[in-house]
C-alpha cells in the first residue's frame, strides 16, 4: 500500500524526481520508495530491489496489522505536511511520504478496516486518500511494466534523432539509455555476460539478454527435446476401447445369406448390359468418321413438309430489303450520271457518313476493265450488323401524291363568269372615292368622294353623266346608294350630317325620271298633313325625328329633291328591297345611341328612330341592312350583329363573328327563301372575312384571312344569279369568291376563292374603300382611295 | 381515391428490356446472346419514349421487347450454349493440367452440335416466307463462296457455300426462273422469281476481296451458319418440288478442274436408276473425253426433262399453236388512265431466249456469270477456252457449230488480224489466235447478254460488236416515274414545257443566230426539196413552222393564236401586244400567200420563240396562282403536310432537271 501511496504522491507532485528515475525498472522504483521507508541515508538501489522482491508479502501483512496507530499518526503527521506542503519544496514532500510510509509499515496492525487515510486538502476539508492497489504476483494480470515502451510496432530508428526512444504507459518519455563510451562497448564485447545475445530489445532499447531458463528452453528446442519440464512422453497406455476380441458375439442371430452370396440384382444389371452389347444396342464409343461429318451438312428432309400458316406477331417487322440498284450504279452508266469535277470534289470532301451515295458513279466502258469493289465485304458486314443490331421502327412514309391533298375545288373555268380583269377606270374625283353603287338597271354607277361631289357615270363607257357638289370640300360624301327597283332612279347620298335624295336629271328616259320625281314629291303632302311634332320638351328634342326639307335652289336645280338633316354624320345607307324605306347609321362615337339608327320612309317623308337605347356590347352601331325577304333588320355594332324583327319589335338573333371591329356585312340575297337559311358575310377591320350560316351557329362557318390589311367592304352578288361575293381591302386588292349556297340542309355552303384583283393604288394607307356588283352581269365596281373607280369584268 | 400507380410497373417500362438486362436474364455471355439473336432473328426495338422505357439515364441503350427475351428463355439452343461453356471449362482444365490429348478428345467428341432446323421452321413457318427472306442469305453466301480461306473463314465453310450456291443456280437454270441481271460497279445483281417471290442478290466480281480490319468475321460466320442451313432446306424443297434428287451428284474431280456449275449432275428421283446407270457408264468416258461427257450429259438432261416436264413441254406446244392463250399486252389508249402492272416474261419465254444458239466464251470474258445466265435463258451449248475450266460444250474456238462468240477485247484493225484457219474436219481442238474473226458467227461483247435478258428479246448485236462503244447499261429495276429522269426516253419527251427554250436562251445567243441563218436558206428552197427540209427542221430541234407546208402551218398558227388570246385574256396589256404581233404575222402570211411567195418565218421565229417562252411563263404563273388558290382553302396542318411532300417532290424534280441539263449539254457538245 505504501508503495502505491507513494506512487500516487509522486504522480501528483514529484515530477522531476520521477523523470530522473523513469529509466529504472518498476521494481526498482518500488524499491526506491521502500528504500526511503527503510532508511534515510542511501539510495542504494540494488539492495532495495532485492529487499523489495523478498518481503513484499510480509509487508502486506504489516499493512493489515495496524491501522489505528497509523491513523492517529497520520493525523498528526498530516498537520505537519499541510503546512509543509504550503511552503516546502517538492523535495521535502518527497521525503515526507517515505516517512509516513515508514511509520505505517512499522506498525502493522488492523489495516483491514481502513485502507484509506484522511488528509486535509487545500480548503481544509477532509480528503480520503486510498491506498493504491498493488497487483502482486498473485494477480491474474501479467505485470504490466510501467516502463514498457508503448510506441508499438514501429522501428526504433524513428527515434534516432531524439533523446528519448518512446513513451511509457504514462506517456512519459523513455530516455535513451546512456550508451557507454567506445571503451565500455569494447569492454562489453570482451566480457560477454551470460545470456548476452548482441541484440537490442526493441521494446526497451536495451541490449537483449536472455535468462537462464530461456536459454535452457532454447537449447531444448534446438535439441529437439520436449521443451516443457516434467512432461513424460512415455506414459502408460490407457485403453479406452479394448483391443482384444470378445469371444462371445453381441447378437446370437445367424449371419444372413446375402453376406456371402453374390448379388442377383447386380448380375441382372450386368446381364442387361451384356445383352444390349450383344444386340448392338450399346455400342462402344467410336469417334465419327469424316464422311459422317460431311453428311451432317446435307439436308435430308423437307422442313416444310407439313407447313402451316403461322402469322407473325403483329409487332414483328421484317427486315427491309435492300433497294435495287439505280442507273448510277451501272458499270457503264449513261454519261449524264457521271459526276463532274465539282460533284466529285464535293463527294470526296464530305464525310463518309454524310454521303448520300457510298460510291461515285464510274464509267468503265467495257466489262473487262471493271475492278473488284473495294468495300464489298465491309458493306455486307454492315448489312449483317443492321440486321441484328439496328432497331426496326415502322415508319409510315407519305407516299401519296401531294395533289390528292389539295381540296377538290371546282376549277375557275367551271365557275366562270367572274370578274377577272379591269375593264374601265373612272377618273374624275379629287381625293378618295368613298362609296360606289351600281343602279338597279345596271347602266350607271354613282360615286361619292372626299371632294364632296356625287357623280353618276355610264358604266360601260366610263363617261361622267352627272355631278353635284353636295357639301364643302371638307365634308366628304360618305355613302351613295341607289334605290332598288327599276321604276325609278333615286339616289340617296350621305354627305356631312345630311342625307340627300336626288334624281339625277337627263340620264334616264323622261318617264322614269318623272316617276322618280313623283315618288319623292308624294311625301311632301303627307308630311304637311301630318301634325307637327311637339318640340316642347327639351329632353325630347334630341330624339325628335328630323323634318325633311327641300334643298337649296342650287341643289334643286341639279336634281336633289329632298334633304334630311340628321344632325349626325351617317356612314351607312341601306335600302329596303321594296324601295320605300332605307336605314341610315351614324356610327360616330359622339352620336347618341337613340338617334344613331334611323329608318326613313320615302313615301311619307318620315324619319323614325327605332332604337331608344344603346345596343349592348360592342360599341356604337356600324352598319345596318334589311333582310332581303323578311321584316328583319340586321344591325352590326363593332363586335356583334343583331337581328331585330321589326313587326314584332323583338331581338331575333345575335351573331358573333368574333371579329374585333366589324366594318361591313352583307346578307345572302336568297336567304330564308326556299333555298336554305340565312347566310351572312362579315368583313372586319382585323383582316377577317367571315361566313356565317345562321342555321348552323352563331359562330362563323368559315373564317378567311387572305388580306394583309383591313377589309373595308363585302358584298354578295345581288339577285342570286351568280354565287359570287367580293371583298375590298386596304391592301389595294379585291378578292372574288365563289360561295354557293345549296338548297338542302345537309350540305354546307361551298366557298371557293377565285380571283385576286389588283389595280387600285394604296394612298395614305387606304386601298379599296367600297365595292358593288352589277345586278345582272358578273361584273363588279370598286372605289379606291386613289381617286379612281374601276369596273372589273 | 384511386390507388396510386407505382412507377415502372406497367407500360413501356415493362415492355422493354435493355440488352444488359436481357443478357443477365438469359444467363449467357454477350457473344452467345448475339449469336442467339442472329439465329432467332431478334432485333432491338425503338421504344416510343426512351425515357419511359429506361430506368437509367444512359442515352445509348439498346432495347428489346421483354416478350422476345422471355421467348428466348425456352430456346433449346440456350442449353447447347451452356453445354459449350461447360465443355470449354473442361478443355481449359485439361489444358491447364497439360493433358493435351484429353482436351483434343473432348473438343472432338463432346462439342455440342447446333442444329438450327427448328429455328428455321419457327422463323419461316411456310416455304414462301423462307423465299421472301432469301435476298440477304444469297448475297452473303455468294460472297463467302468467293472468299479466300483464312483462319477466320475455314475452307469447309467456303466449300459448303459454293456447293449450296451452285445447287441453287442449277435450280434456276432448270426452271428458267432467272429474270434480270445487272452489271454494277459493285458486282452483278441477279433477280429470280420463284413461286411468285422476287429474289435479288448481289455476286461480287471475282477478285480477291479486300478485307479491312473493322470486319468481325465471327458475326458474319454466325449469319453464314444460319443461312447455309436455310439455303440447304430451301434447295432441298426446290429440288424435290421438281422431282430431282437432292443433293445432286457432285463430281469432285471435275470441280477441281474448274467446272463450277458443270460439276453437278441433276438426277431425277422417280427415274432414279436409269440416269444413274448412264452416269456410271459415263464416268469412265468422262475422264477420257470431256466433250463426249457433256453431250451425254445433255442427253441425260433431255431425258430427265422429258420424263419430268412432259406436261410443261406440252403446254409450250399448245401455246405455240394457240396464240390466244398468251397474255396480251395492254396498252392504255388514253394517257390519263391508270396502268395496271402486267406480268413480264414468263419462264417459257425466258427459257427460249438463247435456246437456238451455241455460244463460245472467250478467255477474257467472265465465264461463271455468263454460263449461268446463258443456261438460265435456255442455252444448252456453251463452249469456252480450256483455261476457263472443265465442262464446256466445246473447247474448240473454230467449231463451226458456234453461232455467237462473246469477246471482251478491243477491236484490232482488220489487216493486223491473222488469217482465218481452215475449219478442220477431224474436230481436234485447234488453236485460234486471239482476235481472229471467224466468219459465220456473231461477235458480241458480254453486255449484249445482259441487255438482251433485261429487255426480254434479242437486241441488235452490231451495237455490241467488239471494240464498239457500248450503249449505256441500264438498271432493269428503275421504273420511270412521273417527274423522274429516264435516260431511255429522249430529252424532248421529258423536258418540261419551255425548259429547253429557257436553257437555250440562257446560253449564248450567237449560236441561235447561226442556226437561224442556217434555216433561212433552207427555207428559201423548201419547195424544191421538201423532204430534206423536213429532215433539217427535225435536226435543228426548233419548230420552224414556216418551213412546213403553208396550209398546215397557217392552221396551226391560227389555232395557236386563238388559244393564246384566250389564255392571255387576263394578263393585261402584255397579251394585247402579243395578240397584235400574232395578228400582224398572220396578216403577213396572208399577204405572202396572195403573192404566191413562200412565207419565211425566219424573222418571226425569234419573236415567236420569245412569245412562246412568255406564254409558258404566264402559264406557269397561272398554275402557281391556282395552287395558291387551292392552298388557301386547306387547313394549316394539311398545308404543312403538303409543303413537306412538295419538298421531296421538288428535290426529285431538281435532280432530274440537273440530269436533263447535263444531257442537254452533252448532246449539244456531241451534236455540234
Amino acid at each position: 500500500m505504501a508503495a502505491l501511496k507513494a506512487s500516487k504522491k509522486r504522480k501528483a507532485v514529484t515530477r522531476d524526481v520521477e523523470e530522473e528515475t523513469g529509466v529504472f525498472s518498476g521494481d526498482e522504483l518500488n524499491g526506491g520508495d521502500l528504500d526511503g521507508a527503510l532508511s534515510d541515508n542511501a539510495h542504494d538501489l540494488s539492495i532495495s530491489s532485492d529487499e523489495d522482491a523478498s518481503d513484499s508479502e510480509i509487508e502486506l501483512v504489516d499493512d493489515f496489522s495496524d491501522s489505528e496507530d497509523d491513523d492517529g499518526e497520520e493525523l498528526d503527521s498530516d498537520e505537519i505536511p499541510s503546512d509543509g506542503e504550503d511552503k516546502a519544496s517538492p523535495t521535502t514532500v518527497n521525503l515526507q511520504g517515505p516517512f509516513k510510509d515508514n511509520e505505517s509499515s512499522s506498525e502493522e496492525e488492523d489495516e483491514e478496516q481502513l485502507n484509506y487515510r484522511i488528509e486535509k486538502d487545500a480548503n481544509g476539508n477532509d480528503r480520503y486518500i486510498y491506498d493504491e492497489i498493488n497487483p502482486d504476483d498473485n494477480s491474474d494480470y501479467s505485470d504490466v511494466d510501467e516502463n514498457t515502451n508503448t510506441i508499438g510496432n514501429i522501428p526504433l530508428s524513428f527515434y534516432d534523432q531524439y533523446p528519448h526512444i518512446g513513451y511509457d504507459i504514462n506517456g512519459k518519455k523513455i530516455m535513451r539509455p546512456a550508451k557507454g563510451e567506445a571503451l565500455d562497448a569494447l569492454l562489453d564485447s570482451i566480457e560477454i555476460p551470460k545470456g548476452w545475445t548482441g541484440l537490442t530489445d526493441p521494446s526497451t532499447g536495451k541490449p537483449l539478454e536472455l535468462s537462464q531458463d530461456e536459454l535452457e528452453l532454447l537449447r531444448k528446442v534446438q535439441m529437439n527435446e520436449i521443451p516443457e519440464d516434467g512432461y513424460n512422453p512415455y506414459e502408460p497406455l490407457l485403453e479406452w476401447f479394448t483391443t482384444e476380441k470378445e469371444i462371445m458375439p453381441i447378437s446370437a442371430a445367424p449371419e444372413p445369406k446375402r453376406r456371402f452370396v453374390p448379388s442377383k440384382h447386380e448380375a441382372k444389371r450386368v446381364m442387361k448390359i451384356v445383352k444390349a452389347i450383344r444386340e448392338g444396342r450399346i455400342l462402344p464409343y467410336k469417334p465419327p468418321t469424316k464422311e459422317d461429318e460431311e453428311d451432317k451438312d446435307l439436308i435430308k428432309f423437307d422442313l416444310w413438309a407439313d407447313e402451316a400458316e403461322h402469322p407473325n406477331h403483329p409487332t414483328h417487322i421484317p427486315a427491309p430489303k435492300l433497294p435495287p440498284p439505280g442507273y448510277e450504279e451501272s458499270y457503264h452508266p449513261p454519261p449524264e450520271y457521271l459526276p463532274d469535277k465539282k460533284e466529285r470534289k464535293a463527294w470526296e470532301e464530305t464525310d463518309p457518313e454524310d454521303r448520300e451515295q457510298d460510291f461515285l458513279p464510274q464509267d468503265f466502258g467495257s466489262l473487262r476493265k471493271v475492278p473488284g469493289y473495294e468495300t464489298f465485304v465491309k458493306e455486307k458486314f454492315e448489312r449483317c450488323l443492321d440486321l441484328y443490331l439496328a432497331p426496326r421502327v415502322r415508319r409510315s412514309k407519305l407516299n401519296i401524291d401531294p395533289e390528292s391533298l389539295l381540296p377538290k375545288l371546282p376549277s375557275p373555268e367551271e365557275l366562270k363568269p367572274f370578274p377577272t380583269a379591269c375593264a374601265a377606270v373612272f377618273r374624275g374625283h379629287k381625293g378618295r372615292v368613298r362609296s360606289i353603287a351600281v343602279d338597279p338597271t345596271g347602266i350607271w354607277i354613282a360615286t361619292g368622294g372626299d371632294d364632296g361631289t356625287v357623280r353618276v357615270w355610264e358604266l360601260l363607257t366610263g363617261r361622267q353623266l352627272w355631278s353635284v357638289k353636295l357639301a364643302d370640300d371638307d365634308e366628304p360624301v360618305n355613302v351613295v346608294r341607289w334605290r332598288p327597283g327599276k321604276d325609278a332612279i333615286v339616289l340617296a347620298a350621305a354627305a356631312g350630317d345630311e342625307i340627300f335624295l336626288a334624281v339625277p336629271p337627263m340620264i334616264a328616259d323622261p318617264e322614269t325620271e318623272q316617276a322618280s320625281l313623283d315618288l319623292l314629291d308624294a311625301g311632301w303632302g303627307y308630311a304637311a298633313s301630318k301634325p307637327a311634332p311637339k318640340v316642347a320638351d327639351d329632353e325630347k328634342k334630341k330624339s325628335t325625328p328630323p323634318q325633311w326639307v327641300r334643298p337649296s335652289a342650287a341643289l334643286a336645280d341639279s336634281g336633289v329633291c329632298a334633304v334630311i338633316p340628321l344632325r349626325y354624320i351617317a356612314k351607312s345607307i341601306s335600302w329596303h328591297r321594296r324601295g320605300d324605306y332605307f336605314v341610315t347609321v351614324c356610327s360616330g362615337a359622339s352620336t347618341p345611341a337613340s338617334v344613331a339608327i334611323a329608318i326613313h320612309t320615302v313615301s311619307k317623308h318620315l324619319t323614325q328612330y327605332p332604337f331608344r337605347r344603346r345596343i349592348k356590347g360592342g360599341g356604337p352601331p356600324q352598319t345596318a341592312h334589311f333582310h332581303p325577304s323578311k321584316p328583319i333588320l340586321f344591325v352590326a355594332n363593332q363586335r356583334t350583329i343583331r337581328a331585330y324583327d321589326l313587326s314584332r319589335q323583338l331581338l331575333v338573333k345575335i351573331v358573333q363573328p368574333g371579329a374585333r371591329w366589324i366594318s361591313s356585312f352583307d346578307i345572302h340575297p336568297t336567304s330564308s327563301t326556299a333555298a336554305g337559311g340565312d347566310n351572312i358575310i362579315v368583313g372586319s377591320y382585323d383582316r377577317r372575312l367571315l361566313w356565317h350560316d345562321l342555321e348552323l351557329s352563331q359562330r362563323p362557318y368559315k373564317t378567311l384571312r387572305y388580306h394583309r390589311k383591313a377589309i373595308r367592304a363585302v358584298k354578295f352578288h345581288p339577285g342570286g344569279r351568280y354565287p359570287l361575293f367580293a371583298d375590298a381591302s386596304d391592301d389595294g386588292s379585291l378578292q372574288i369568291f365563289h360561295g354557293n349556297v345549296t338548297g338542302d340542309m345537309l350540305s354546307n355552303a361551298t366557298i371557293v376563292p377565285l380571283k385576286v384583283l389588283k389595280g387600285h393604288k394604296i394612298t395614305g394607307e387606304l386601298g379599296v374603300l367600297d365595292i358593288d356588283w352589277h345586278p345582272r352581269e358578273a361584273w363588279c365596281v370598286s372605289a379606291g382611295a386613289d381617286g379612281t373607280c374601276r369596273l372589273w369584268m | 381515391m384511386a390507388k396510386i400507380k407505382k412507377k415502372g410497373t406497367s407500360g413501356q417500362a415493362k415492355n422493354y428490356i435493355t440488352r444488359t438486362q436481357a443478357v443477365r436474364k438469359l444467363q449467357i455471355s454477350l457473344p452467345d446472346f448475339r449469336r442467339l439473336c442472329i439465329f432467332k432473328g431478334i432485333y432491338p426495338r425503338e421504344p416510343r419514349s426512351k425515357k419511359k422505357a429506361s430506368k437509367s439515364a444512359t442515352q445509348n441503350t439498346t432495347f428489346y421487347y421483354t416478350k422476345d427475351i422471355q421467348y428466348l428463355l425456352h430456346e433449346p439452343l440456350l442449353r447447347k450454349f451452356r453445354d459449350q461453356k461447360a465443355l470449354a471449362k473442361k478443355i481449359a482444365r485439361s489444358l491447364g493440367r497439360g493433358e493435351v490429348g484429353d482436351a483434343a478428345r473432348l473438343e472432338k467428341n463432346h462439342s455440342p452440335k447446333l442444329t438450327l432446323d427448328h429455328v428455321i421452321k419457327e422463323r419461316y413457318p411456310t416455304f414462301i416466307d423462307a423465299l421472301r427472306d432469301l435476298d440477304d442469305a444469297l448475297s452473303l453466301l455468294f460472297l463467302f463462296a468467293n472468299l479466300p480461306s483464312t483462319n477466320h473463314v475455314p475452307p469447309k465453310t467456303i466449300a459448303l457455300c459454293q456447293r449450296l450456291c451452285h445447287e441453287f443456280q442449277h435450280y434456276l437454270i432448270t426452271t428458267n426462273s432467272l429474270r434480270k441481271s445487272f452489271l454494277s460497279i459493285k458486282g452483278i445483281y441477279y433477280q429470280a422469281t420463284i413461286q411468285g417471290q422476287d429474289i435479288m442478290w448481289l455476286v461480287p466480281y471475282r477478285f480477291v476481296q479486300r478485307v479491312n480490319g473493322d470486319v468481325d468475321y465471327r458475326i458474319m460466320a454466325t449469319f453464314v451458319e444460319f443461312y447455309t442451313t436455310l439455303l440447304g432446306f430451301v434447295n432441298f424443297r426446290l429440288y424435290s418440288s421438281l422431282g430431282l434428287r437432292y443433293p445432286p451428284k457432285f463430281d469432285t474431280r471435275s470441280d477441281e478442274n474448274g467446272a463450277e456449275l458443270a460439276a453437278f449432275t441433276l438426277e431425277g428421283r422417280t427415274v432414279g436408276d436409269p440416269p444413274k446407270a448412264i452416269e456410271a457408264g459415263n464416268k469412265q468416258s468422262s475422264n477420257a473425253n470431256q466433250e463426249v461427257s457433256r453431250e451425254v450429259q445433255d442427253k441425260v438432261d433431255k431425258v430427265i426433262k422429258n420424263a419430268q416436264l412432259d406436261q410443261a413441254s406440252e403446254q409450250v406446244a399448245e401455246t405455240t399453236e394457240e396464240a390466244t392463250d398468251a397474255i396480251d399486252k395492254f396498252e392504255p389508249a388514253a394517257p390519263e388512265a391508270d396502268t395496271l402492272p402486267q406480268p413480264d416474261l414468263s419462264g417459257d419465254q425466258a427459257g427460249s431466249l438463247f435456246a437456238p444458239f451455241t455460244f463460245y466464251i472467250s478467255r477474257e470474258a467472265p465465264k461463271a456469270p455468263l454460263e449461268f445466265i446463258l443456261r438460265a435463258f435456255g442455252c444448252k451449248r456453251i463452249g469456252w477456252d480450256t483455261v476457263l475450266g472443265d465442262g464446256a460444250f466445246t473447247n474448240n474456238e473454230a467449231d463451226p457449230r458456234i453461232t455467237h462468240q462473246i469477246v471482251d477485247r478491243p477491236a484490232l484493225p482488220e489487216s493486223s488480224l491473222p488469217a482465218i484457219p481452215a475449219a478442220s474436219e477431224d474436230g481436234a481442238v485447234q488453236k485460234v489466235r486471239p482476235g481472229t474473226r471467224i466468219p459465220g458467227r456473231t461477235y458480241v461483247q458480254p453486255q449484249w447478254i445482259w441487255d438482251c435478258i433485261n429487255e426480254g428479246k434479242l437486241l441488235r448485236p452490231d451495237l455490241y460488236a467488239p471494240g464498239a462503244t457500248l450503249p449505256p447499261h441500264l438498271s432493269p429495276w428503275v421504273k420511270p416515274k412521273k417527274g423522274g429522269y429516264d435516260p431511255r426516253a429522249s430529252l424532248a419527251e421529258q423536258e418540261e414545257e419551255g425548259e429547253a427554250e429557257a436553257a437555250a436562251e440562257a446560253e449564248d445567243s450567237d449560236e441561235e443566230m447561226a442556226e437561224a441563218a442556217e434555216d433561212k436558206p433552207a427555207a428559201a428552197d423548201s419547195e424544191s426539196e421538201e423532204e430534206e427540209d423536213e429532215d433539217e427542221s427535225v435536226d435543228g430541234g426548233m419548230d420552224v413552222a414556216g418551213t412546213d407546208d403553208d396550209d398546215e402551218s397557217e392552221e396551226e398558227e391560227e389555232a395557236e393564236a386563238d388559244f393564246a388570246g384566250f389564255e392571255e385574256a387576263d394578263a393585261g396589256s402584255e397579251s394585247e401586244d402579243e395578240e397584235e404581233t400574232v395578228r400582224t404575222q398572220h396578216q403577213k402570211e396572208l399577204e405572202a400567200e396572195a403573192a404566191g411567195l413562200p412565207f419565211s418565218g425566219g424573222n418571226a421565229s425569234a419573236a415567236k420563240k420569245k412569245s412562246q417562252t412568255k406564254k409558258i411563263a404566264s402559264k406557269k404563273r397561272q398554275e402557281e396562282e391556282e395552287l395558291d388558290r387551292q392552298k388557301m382553302m386547306m387547313s394549316r396542318k394539311k398545308r404543312k403536310l403538303l409543303e413537306k411532300m412538295m419538298y421531296s417532290n421538288k428535290k426529285q424534280a431538281e435532280e432530274s432537271a440537273k440530269l436533263r441539263s447535263k444531257r442537254r449539254r452533252l448532246e449539244k457538245g456531241g451534236g455540234n
